[in-house]
């Protein structure tokens, strides 16, 4: 789902008691710099074009914001000090999908989450299957591969981590299939753009490309919102669609395994899918009912869409710093390779489906 | 979450659920009124 950070269990979620809270305020500020910073940079460029008479290229504040992260990052480094604020930003990610439902009719999420839906069995099936036969001719452990498999094909890390726990993983190996994802994640960033670009894609066909495509929804959220603000918008939908099926691939790999007597058995498994079953995505779906009828006003749509776009802003911040790029440079080089190939094809995959969908569909 | 060892309330998805949830109630109410962007 989401998370750009270098070794997972770096990461610190926010803590309820008021010591906790107060330790994440130098973190949250920073990011709110950071984003404020490209949003700065975005506008600044935009004025200065308009005054001079000159045609710049319009870059989104949500690039500008990722590499001041990036050369924070890998430069000086985080302090301590912010590291705990700036892991908040998954929390943000979170919010801001919530809120983002404010800007979604309930019926053009039953007909693009219809679609997105039959895309992603289809992307679940083809990318299992692939990962599966790619990591056996690459002779990576059994277990590596499964996470590979998962991280790639339902939605990067936390299905990772929610796959370790269940069948049991060794760290060693969730910690490469973990590096792996990250850093193809770090590249879709600025490769999905250009072929957008080159392929002169419709917003909605790039978001749902995007969505289905990118493994972190951090990054398929910020890969989507570089292109445009409406590609943004369905790159988050599509991967939200992706993340509610994380916890019936971690049931199906937690059976398998247990079948082998690899891992433990799943007793209760309705219990189990609703512990995985991301909490957000109902947020999503509650915002968007209340939007379409007629909770709100439409000023007050603008303000929670807006909201939704702070959020938004902060986590785009945390991507680019949390992305350490001499950790994940130290991980396996095989494990890294079977990731690439796959995440390669995987992409050329679901562009083709998009392309198709987008010739039946008219998205 | 990767290893928060210690036991939370809510999860962090749940958390950006409800925290959200009650900013949309202060939208609603008038409290939160225009947010620029």
């Amino acid at each position: 789902m989401a998370s750009s950070a270098a070794l997972p269990n770096t990461q610190v979620a926010p803590t309820s008691n008021a010591f906790g809270f107060f330790r994440l305020i130098p973190g949250v500020l920073l990011l709110a710099a950071v984003g404020y910073a490209g949003k700065f940079i975005e506008q600044f460029i935009a004025h200065y074009g308009k005054a001079h008479h000159l045609v710049l290229p319009n870059i989104e504040y949500v690039l500008w914001a990722i590499v001041i992260g990036l050369v924070i990052a890998n430069t000086v480094g985080v302090p301590q000090i912010f590291r705990a604020g700036v892991a908040t930003y998954e929390f943000w990610l979170k919010a801001g999908i919530v809120l983002l439902g404010a800007r979604f009719i309930l019926g053009d999420i039953l007909r693009l989450g219809g679609i997105s839906l039959i895309l992603v069995f289809i992307e679940l099936a083809l990318a299992l299957t692939f990962m599966t036969y790619l990591g056996r001719g690459f002779k990576l452990p059994p277990k590596l591969i499964t996470l590979l498999a998962v991280g790639s094909s339902v939605c990067g890390v936390s299905a990772i981590i929610a796959t370790q726990g269940a069948i049991e993983a060794d760290e060693e190996d969730s910690s490469y299939a973990i590096a792996a994802i990250l850093a193809l994640g770090a590249l879709s960033l600025f490769l999905f753009p250009i072929v957008g670009h080159a392929l002169h894609l419709s917003d909605h066909a790039y978001g749902l490309w995007t969505g289905l495509a990118v493994d972190n929804t951090a990054e398929a959220t910020a890969a989507g919102a570089i292109y445009s603000d409406a590609a943004g918008k369905f790159a988050v939908l599509a991967k939200t669609c992706r993340n509610a099926l994380i916890g019936f691939v971690v049931l199906g790999y937690a059976i398998y395994w247990a079948s082998k007597g690899q891992a433990a058995e799943v007793k209760n498994k309705g219990v189990f899918l609703w512990k995985k079953f991301p909490k957000f995505v109902l947020g999503f779906l509650l915002i968007s009912l209340l939007a379409t009828i007629g909770f709100f006003s439409k000023p007050q749509l603008t303000a929670l869409g807006n909201l939704s776009r702070w959020a938004f802003l902060l986590t785009f911040a945390g991507v680019g710093l949390r992305t350490n790029l001499r950790e994940l440079g130290k991980q396996g080089v095989r494990p890294f390779i079977v990731g690439a190939v796959g995440e390669i094809a995987i992409a050329v995959i679901t562009l083709a489906l998009v392309v198709g969908a987008d010739r039946i569909f008219h998205l | 979450m990767a290893t928060l060892t210690k036991r939370r309330l809510l999860s962090l998805d749940s958390w950006a659920v409800v925290l959200s949830l009650a900013v949309a109630l202060l939208v609603r109410a008038g409290i939160l009124k225009t947010i620029p962007w």
